[in-house]
C-alpha cells in the first residue's frame, strides 16, 4: 500500500482522489454524548454537516454539533418513545417518527414543532424526507407507508405496501422513487409522484427485511435483512451484487450507512456491541469499531468529513463520534 | 294424484290399513285418503302418516314438537308422550326441515314417500309444538306421560348439542357448561362484576375447532423443537402464549411476549422451565391475569404488562389474519422478531405501569418501603417517591450539583464550543442591522422635521386669489365619478373632498386597536393611541390619518393652500400654491397626506428594529441555556482525544 502518513493523510479530499484507494480506514473514537434517559433510536448527521440529531426512547430529540459533539438543544413535544428522525435538505426542519403513531415537523432553530402530521394508525416506525424537502414518507406498524406534504401537513397517499410492519422508507437522490421493506420479506420500489408499485424484490422468502436504502447514486439498494446479512442490490435487475456478513443482525432494525467520504465503505451497527466496516467492493471486514456496551442500533456518515456517529440501546444510552484520516 | 275426499269412506280406526282404492296409491290418515299434498305428521310408533287438517295439527304447531304419536298409539300404549322442543332447537330444526322438505305448492309429489328416514325427521321435526302443550284448547295436548326411551330420545339429546359458525359442538370446550369465572374474559362479564367491554366466551368454552382464540392447555403448550439458544432469549412464556396465536398475526400478541430484560444475556432454555409447564396452566388461568406479576417473571418491572397487552389483544380482534400457509418455525420467528421490536416500546409499559400501580406500594407492608435517598436519611420514603420528604430531595439534589458540575464546566471549556461560535456571529450579524436600521431612523427623523418646516412656511403665505383662476379646471362637469365609498356619483371637481368625507365617515365606524399604549421615546406622534373604553384598546392608527379620533379642523376662510408647486411631477418650483384653501381643489389635504407618508416610513423602520430586537434576545437566550445549569447536568461530553477539538478538517474550518 503506498505509503500515506497517518498525519498528513486524507486532509483534503482532492488530495485523497489523487492517492490510491485506502485499504483500511483507521476511526478512532473521539467523542461520547451521554445525555439521553433512554435507549437511542437513531442518529442522524444534518445535510449540512453542522449538527447531530439523536432520537430516543425517552421521547425527546436532541441535537448535538457534529463537530465539537457539544450539546446544542432537545426537542419536546412527542408523548411516545421515537423511533426515527430525518433532516430536510436545507438543515432547518426535522421530522420525528414515533410510537404516539404522529410524526412531527420541527424548526430546529427554535426548537417548536411545525406541524404533527397524524393518520397512522399504528406506531410509525420509520421517517425520511424527499431531496427537494416539499414530502414525506413514513412507514409504519399499520402496514402502510404514506407521503405527506410537508407544506400543509396533509397525507397525499396511503400506499398498503406490505402486510407486516414497514421498517425503513427512503427516496432515491432525484425524489422520484421511494423503497420499503418490511418484516414481511419484501422490499418495494414505488414512483413517488403516482404511488405506483414499480419492483418488488423478495429478498428471501419471509426473512424480515429490517432496513433499506438507496445508494448515493440512485443505482443500488442496500437491504438489511433479520439473518445477519446486509445485500447490495441492482434492483433495476432484481440482483444480488454483493454480500456482507460478519456481523449480529437478528432482532433489532440497524441502520446501514454508506460512507464515501473517504474509501468506500459500508457501515452498520450490530447486536454484538461493535459498528462495523466493509469495504463495498471486496466485502471484506475492514475494521469493527468497539466501545459500546450495548446492541449499536445506528451508524450514520458525516456528509463531508470521515465521522462516523453510532448510538446504543438501553445499556449504553451514548452515542459515539470516530474520526478517521480515511 | 289428487285425493280430494270426493268419495269419503268411513274413517278406519286402524290406521295401519293401507288398503287401496283401486289407484294403487297408498293411503294414510285417519280420512283414509292418499292425499299427500298437504301438510302432514307421521306418528314415531306406528309410521302413519296423517293430515294435518285431519287431526288439527297445524304446520307451525308441528315445528315446536319433536316426537309425536297418534292418538291411538298413545291410548294403546300409555308411555308414549308427546315431546317438545327446546326453543333454539325448534327454530333450527324447523329451518332445517323447512329447507329439506317442501313446501306444498300444490302439484306434482311435493311430499316425498314417507319413508323411514323421512318419518324419523318428521317425527322429530313434526309435532304439536311448544304451543300445545301451553295451551289448552288442543284435543291433542298429550297427558304426562313417563319418558320413554326411544330412538327418537337418542336424537333429542344430539339435538341438544349446539353446532354453530363458531362452535364445533364436540369438542372438550363446547360440551362445558359453566363459564370458569377466572379467566379474563370471565372477568369481563357482567356476572363476574366486570365491565363487559370485551364480551367474549369464558376461555375455556371457546371451541379448539372454530373459535377465534383457543385456550391454552398444558398439552398443547409444549411446541416443537426449541430453538438452540443463543438466538432464543425469552423463555418459554413466549412459545406458550405465541402457540395462542399461531394462525394469527395479530401484533397485539407480540406485546403479550415481553422479553424480561434487555440486558438478559442469551441462555439456554434449562430444564426447569420445561417443568413448569403443567403447573403453568392453572396459574395461566388463575393468576396470571392479575396485576400481581406472572410466576415465570423475575423482574418485577416488567410482569404486569401482560394486562395491558391482553387489553390490546382484545381491542384488536379484528385486525387477526390467517396465517396458515406459512410453516410453524417461521410464524415463530416472526412473532419472536416482531416483540423484539417492542423492547423499544417497553417504556409505554413501564409508564402504564406506574400509573397502574401506585397502590401497589400501600398493598406492601411498611417494612419493605424501601429507605429515603437523602444523605444521612434513614426513615422510609413516602410511596411513590423516593425520599421522605422535600427537604431530603433538595439536599441530595444540591449535593449532585456540587459534585457534578464543576467537572462538567471544566469538560465544557476544554474545547471551544462551535454553536457559540455560530452565535457570536449571527449576534454581529444582528447588531449591524440594527445599526442600519436606527440610522434610517434619523433619517426619517430628519424628513419629518422638514415636512413641519415645509407646512409652516406655506401657511405664512399671503393668499392671493387671482393668480390661479377657476377656469383652470377645464374638466367636463358632465362626467360623473362614483364615490368608491358610498357609490353615489359625484361631481370631479369635488370629488376628492367627497371621497375623504366619506371613507372618514365609513372608517370610523370601526376600530383597529391593540391592548397596550404606544411607548417609544423619540416617537413624537405616531399613533392615534385613544384610549376605546369599551374594547379597552388603545388606537393604533396613525394619528395623522386616524378618521374616528382627529377631526379635520374647520379651515378659515383666508387660510392659504401653500402646497409647494411641483414641475414635471417632482422638480420643486419653490412656489406655492395660493389659492385659498377651502377652494383649492388639487391640493386638498395635501399636509396630511404628506405627514401620513412620513410617519408610515417611521412606522416601518420601527417594526424592522423591533424584529432584531426579537432575534437577538433569542441568539442571546439559546447562548446561554446552551451552557447553562440544566443542560450541563443533563448531558456530557466526554473527549477521548484532548488534542482533537474540532472534528473538520483543516481545510473546511
Amino acid at each position: 500500500m503506498a505509503a500515506e502518513e497517518p498525519g498528513d493523510a486524507c486532509s483534503s479530499s482532492a488530495w485523497r482522489r489523487r492517492q490510491e484507494v485506502p485499504e483500511k480506514p483507521n476511526y478512532a473514537l473521539k467523542y461520547t454524548l451521554v445525555g439521553h434517559s433512554a435507549a437511542v433510536s437513531s442518529v442522524k448527521f444534518s445535510p449540512d454537516g453542522e449538527w447531530l440529531a439523536s432520537s430516543s426512547a425517552d421521547k425527546v430529540i436532541i441535537i448535538w454539533g457534529a463537530y465539537d459533539g457539544k450539546y446544542k438543544k432537545t426537542l419536546y413535544g412527542h408523548s411516545l418513545e421515537i423511533s426515527d428522525v430525518a433532516w430536510s435538505s436545507d438543515s432547518t426542519c426535522l421530522v420525528s417518527a414515533s410510537d404516539d403513531k404522529t410524526l412531527k415537523i420541527w424548526d430546529v432553530r427554535s426548537g417548536k414543532c411545525l406541524r404533527t402530521l397524524q393518520g397512522h394508525s399504528d406506531y410509525v416506525f420509520c421517517c425520511n424526507f424527499n431531496p427537494a424537502s416539499t414530502l414525506i414518507v413514513s412507514g409504519s406498524f399499520d402496514e402502510s407507508v404514506k407521503i405527506w406534504e410537508v407544506k400543509t401537513g396533509k397525507c397525499l397517499k396511503t400506499l398498503t405496501a406490505h402486510s407486516d410492519p414497514v421498517s425503513a422508507v427512503h427516496f432515491n437522490s432525484t425524489g422520484s422513487l421511494i423503497v420499503s421493506g418490511s418484516y414481511d420479506g419484501l422490499c418495494r420500489i414505488w414512483d413517488a409522484a403516482s404511488g405506483q408499485c414499480l419492483k418488488t424484490l423478495a429478498v428471501d422468502d419471509n426473512l424480515p427485511v429490517s432496513f433499506v436504502k438507496f445508494s448515493p447514486n440512485g443505482k443500488y439498494i442496500l437491504t438489511s435483512t433479520l439473518d445477519s446479512t446486509l445485500r447490495l442490490w441492482d434492483y433495476s435487475r432484481g440482483r444480488c451484487l454483493k454480500t456482507y456478513t460478519g456481523h449480529k443482525n437478528e432482532k433489532y432494525c440497524v441502520f446501514a450507512s454508506f460512507s464515501v467520504t473517504g474509501g468506500k465503505w459500508i457501515v452498520s451497527g450490530s447486536e454484538d456491541n461493535l459498528v462495523y466496516i466493509w469495504n463495498v467492493q471486496t466485502k471484506e471486514i475492514v475494521q469493527k469499531l468497539q466501545g459500546h456496551t450495548d446492541v449499536v442500533i445506528t451508524a450514520a456518515c458525516h456528509p463531508t468529513e470521515n465521522i462516523i456517529a453510532s448510538a446504543a440501546l438501553e445499556n449504553d444510552k451514548t452515542i459515539k463520534l470516530w474520526i478517521s484520516d480515511c | 294424484m289428487e285425493g280430494d275426499g270426493s268419495d269419503p269412506e268411513p274413517p278406519d280406526a286402524g290406521e295401519d290399513s293401507k288398503s287401496e282404492n283401486g289407484e294403487n296409491a297408498p293411503i294414510y290418515c285417519i280420512c283414509r285418503k292418499p292425499d299427500i299434498n298437504c301438510f302432514m305428521i307421521g306418528c314415531d310408533s306406528c309410521n302413519e302418516w296423517f293430515h294435518g287438517d285431519c287431526i288439527r295439527i297445524t304446520e307451525k304447531m308441528a315445528k315446536a314438537i319433536r316426537e309425536w304419536y297418534c292418538r291411538e298409539c298413545r291410548e294403546k300404549d300409555p308411555k308414549l308422550e308427546i315431546r317438545y322442543r327446546h326453543k333454539k332447537s325448534r327454530e333450527r330444526d324447523g329451518n332445517e326441515r323447512d329447507s329439506s322438505e317442501p313446501r306444498d305448492e300444490g302439484g306434482g309429489r311435493k311430499r316425498p314417500v314417507p319413508d323411514p328416514d323421512l318419518q324419523r325427521r318428521a317425527g322429530s321435526g313434526t309435532g304439536v309444538g311448544a304451543m300445545l302443550a301451553r295451551g289448552s284448547t288442543s284435543p291433542h295436548k298429550s297427558s304426562p306421560q313417563p319418558l320413554v326411551a326411544t330412538p327418537s330420545q337418542h336424537h333429542q339429546q344430539q339435538q341438544q348439542i349446539k353446532r354453530s359458525a363458531r362452535m364445533c359442538g364436540e369438542c372438550e370446550a363446547c360440551r362445558r357448561t359453566e363459564d370458569c369465572g377466572h379467566c379474563d374474559f370471565c372477568r369481563d362479564m357482567k356476572k363476574f362484576g366486570g365491565p363487559n367491554k370485551i364480551r367474549q366466551k369464558c376461555r375455556l368454552r371457546q371451541c379448539q375447532l372454530r373459535a377465534r382464540l383457543s385456550p391454552v392447555t398444558p398439552s398443547e403448550s409444549l411446541p416443537r423443537p426449541r430453538r438452540p439458544p443463543p438466538t432464543q432469549q425469552q423463555p418459554q412464556p413466549s412459545q406458550k402464549l405465541g402457540r395462542i396465536r399461531e394462525d394469527e398475526g395479530a401484533v397485539a400478541s407480540s406485546a403479550v411476549k415481553e422479553p424480561p430484560e434487555a440486558t438478559a444475556t442469551p441462555e439456554p432454555l434449562s430444564d426447569e422451565d420445561l417443568t413448569l409447564d403443567p403447573d403453568l396452566y392453572q396459574d395461566f388461568c388463575a393468576g396470571a391475569f392479575d396485576d400481581h406479576g406472572l410466576p415465570w417473571m423475575s423482574d418485577t418491572e416488567e410482569s404486569p404488562f401482560l394486562d395491558p397487552a391482553l387489553r390490546k389483544r382484545a381491542v384488536k380482534v379484528k385486525h387477526v389474519k390467517r396465517r396458515e400457509k406459512k410453516s410453524e418455525k417461521k410464524v415463530m420467528e416472526r412473532v419472536k422478531w416482531k416483540e423484539e421490536r417492542y423492547k423499544r416500546h417497553r417504556q409505554k409499559q413501564k409508564h402504564k405501569d406506574k400509573w397502574k400501580h401506585p397502590e401497589r406500594a400501600d398493598a406492601k407492608d411498611p417494612a419493605s418501603l424501601p429507605q429515603c435517598l437523602g444523605p444521612g436519611c434513614v426513615r422510609a420514603a413516602q410511596p411513590g417517591s423516593k425520599y421522605c420528604s422535600d427537604d431530603c430531595g433538595m439536599k441530595l439534589a444540591a449535593n449532585r450539583i456540587y459534585e457534578i458540575l464543576p467537572q462538567r464546566i471544566q469538560q465544557w471549556q476544554q474545547s471551544p464550543c462551535i454553536a457559540e461560535e455560530h452565535g457570536k456571529k449571527l449576534l454581529e450579524r444582528i447588531r449591524r442591522e440594527q445599526q442600519s436600521a436606527r440610522t434610517r431612523l434619523q433619517e426619517m427623523e430628519r424628513r419629518f422635521h422638514e415636512l413641519e418646516a415645509i407646512i409652516l412656511r406655506a401657511k405664512q403665505q399671503a393668499v392671493r386669489e387671482d393668480e390661479e383662476s377657476n377656469e383652470n379646471d377645464s374638466d367636463d362637469t358632465d362626467l360623473q365619478i362614483f364615490c368608491v365609498s358610498c357609490g353615489h356619483p359625484i361631481n370631479p371637481r369635488v370629488a376628492l373632498r367627497h371621497m375623504e368625507r366619506c371613507y372618514a365617515k365609513y372608517e370610523s365606524q370601526t376600530s383597529f386597536g391593540s391592548m397596550y399604549p404606544t411607548r417609544i421615546e423619540g416617537a413624537t406622534r405616531l399613533f392615534c393611541d385613544v384610549y376605546n373604553p369599551q374594547s379597552k384598546t388603545y388606537c393604533k392608527r396613525l394619528q395623522v390619518l386616524c378618521p374616528e379620533h382627529s377631526r379635520d379642523p374647520k379651515v378659515p376662510a383666508d387660510e392659504v393652500c401653500g402646497c409647494p408647486l411641483v414641475r414635471d411631477v417632482f422638480e420643486l418650483t419653490g412656489d406655492f400654491c395660493r389659492l385659498p384653501k377651502r377652494q383649492c381643489n388639487r391640493h386638498y389635504c395635501w399636509e396630511k397626506l404628506r405627514r401620513a407618508e412620513v410617519d408610515l416610513e417611521r412606522v416601518r423602520v420601527w417594526y424592522k428594529l423591533d424584529e432584531l430586537f426579537e432575534q437577538e434576545r433569542n441568539v442571546r437566550t439559546a447562548m446561554t441555556n446552551r451552557a447553562g445549569l440544566l443542560a450541563l447536568m443533563l448531558h456530557q461530553t466526554i473527549q477521548h482525544d484532548p488534542l482533537t477539538t474540532d472534528l473538520r478538517s483543516s481545510a473546511d474550518r
